[in-house]
């Protein structure tokens, strides 16, 4: 099987590589050490996980198998850790709002957070 | 038949919502009248032209789709498509109505034309959807939504992605999909996203009105030649989530060769890099 040239451009073509330090995505990488955290902020969405945030955060967090060391970057409301842990914007903006943190708050963090989520 | 009958490119955000929904003295003030004034002028025009459909290709964020299952490109198939909850509640909009008919037939062409899609006959629209949408096609006080759509998500959000030459492709296949479709419907075809905007990192925050308004060139004259760019390189001139304009590639690559730009306006405010662009075809 020949792999052209034509072929790796494509393959290239959906998935940036060596991009510049202070620019990230969502991938493979981020995906695959995000899964659990991700899960947890997705289920921000139905207003029963909401009011059991609310109500009792621990109770919350039990419910997705997340590591020791997530359960605290969420206690601490560690906006940097959890990006670096693999947790996608989309969802970070649901546990920003049952946490009442405006997004100007986390993008300041971000600014000063010399990157690292692709690292 | 259906056809083609005109094409608009626009932002979407959460902050087009809040500035909506606090009224019209906010959507006419100083600061955002560049936005919401250039968005009125696509309802007058819109509202002209009187479509019977709009097919709207867009990007959900993690409010329908979740990584459980991904699709690289989702299709609606159902009559009325409900507002998502993402994370504060639903805005308080009637569900959209659909078009299951001309959705299951778009389905049907895509799929013979190689665009194995994901059929959705529960689907929830995130602010990919309505953000732009109430702007150009709500009544209020009036019964509400106006025109029944047809939603078609890309993904923009998971690498891999599809790359920009697919989905100007897709946009051909949506075109043909549009044009063999029986009833004699007259389609506006909606793309939205971007423009430049960034939301991770140290980045956070970053505008480039030069590559916005350059795009937005390209779409209406060399529409092609975007195809070509990489994501690296669109990441790099707009941001990480900048990539959505492929939605708007997708949307110029459905319509007519000869389609001419008509009402283009462009405002960096905050965060966003806020575009707008209306497309006519000739009759």
């Amino acid at each position: 099987m020949e792999l052209t040239q034509e072929y790796l451009a494509r393959l290239d073509a959906v998935q940036p590589k060596e991009l510049p330090g202070d620019l990230d995505l969502f991938d493979e990488a981020t995906a695959t050490r995000g899964i659990r955290l991700n899960k947890a902020a997705y289920s921000l969405k139905d207003e029963h996980q909401r009011d059991l945030f609310a109500k009792d955060e621990e109770a919350w967090m039990a419910q997705f198998g997340l590591t020791d060391e997530e359960q605290d970057l969420v206690r601490g409301r560690d906006w940097i850790g959890l990006w670096r842990s693999g947790m996608s914007i989309y969802v970070m903006v649901k546990l920003s709002g049952v946490t009442d943190t405006p997004l100007p708050e986390i993008g300041k963090q971000m600014k000063e957070s010399g990157g690292g989520a692709n690292g | 038949m259906a056809r083609v009958v005109g094409g608009i490119g626009a932002s979407h955000a959460p902050s087009m919502e809040h500035i909506y929904d606090a009224g019209e003295e906010v959507r006419e003030s100083d600061e955002w009248q560049p936005l919401f004034g250039p968005f009125k002028q696509v309802a007058d025009w819109l509202e002209e032209l009187k479509p019977d459909r709009l097919v709207v290709v867009y990007n959900d964020h993690m409010d329908q789709f979740f990584l459980d299952a991904y699709p690289t490109f989702a299709l609606g198939v159902a009559e009325t498509y409900p507002v998502a909850d993402e994370g504060f509640g639903a805005r308080p909009f009637p569900p959209l109505p659909g078009d299951a008919k001309l959705g299951w037939h778009i389905a049907r062409s895509l799929v013979a034309d190689e665009f194995d899609i994901t059929i959705c006959q529960d689907l929830e629209v995130d602010h990919g959807v309505i953000s732009p949408l109430p702007m150009v096609d709500f009544s209020e006080g009036e019964g509400g939504w106006k025109i029944p759509i047809v939603p078609l998500a890309v993904n923009v959000i998971l690498h891999p992605l599809p790359s920009p030459l697919r989905c100007w492709k897709l946009g051909r296949a949506l075109r043909r999909a549009i044009y063999s479709f029986e009833d004699d419907l007259r389609v506006v075809v909606v793309g939205t996203g971007g423009l430049s905007h960034q939301l991770t990192g140290p980045r956070f925050g970053q505008v480039t009105p030069d590559w916005d308004q350059e795009f937005m060139r390209l779409l209406a004259e060399e529409p092609e030649s975007l195809t070509r760019y990489t994501y690296k390189q669109l990441i790099e001139l707009g941001g990480t989530e900048s990539v959505e304009v492929v939605n708007w590639l997708a949307m110029r690559g459905a319509l007519p060769d000869d389609a001419r730009p008509l009402v283009t306006a462009y405002y960096a405010h905050r965060i966003m890099g806020y575009g707008l662009q209306t497309f006519e075809v000739a009759a």
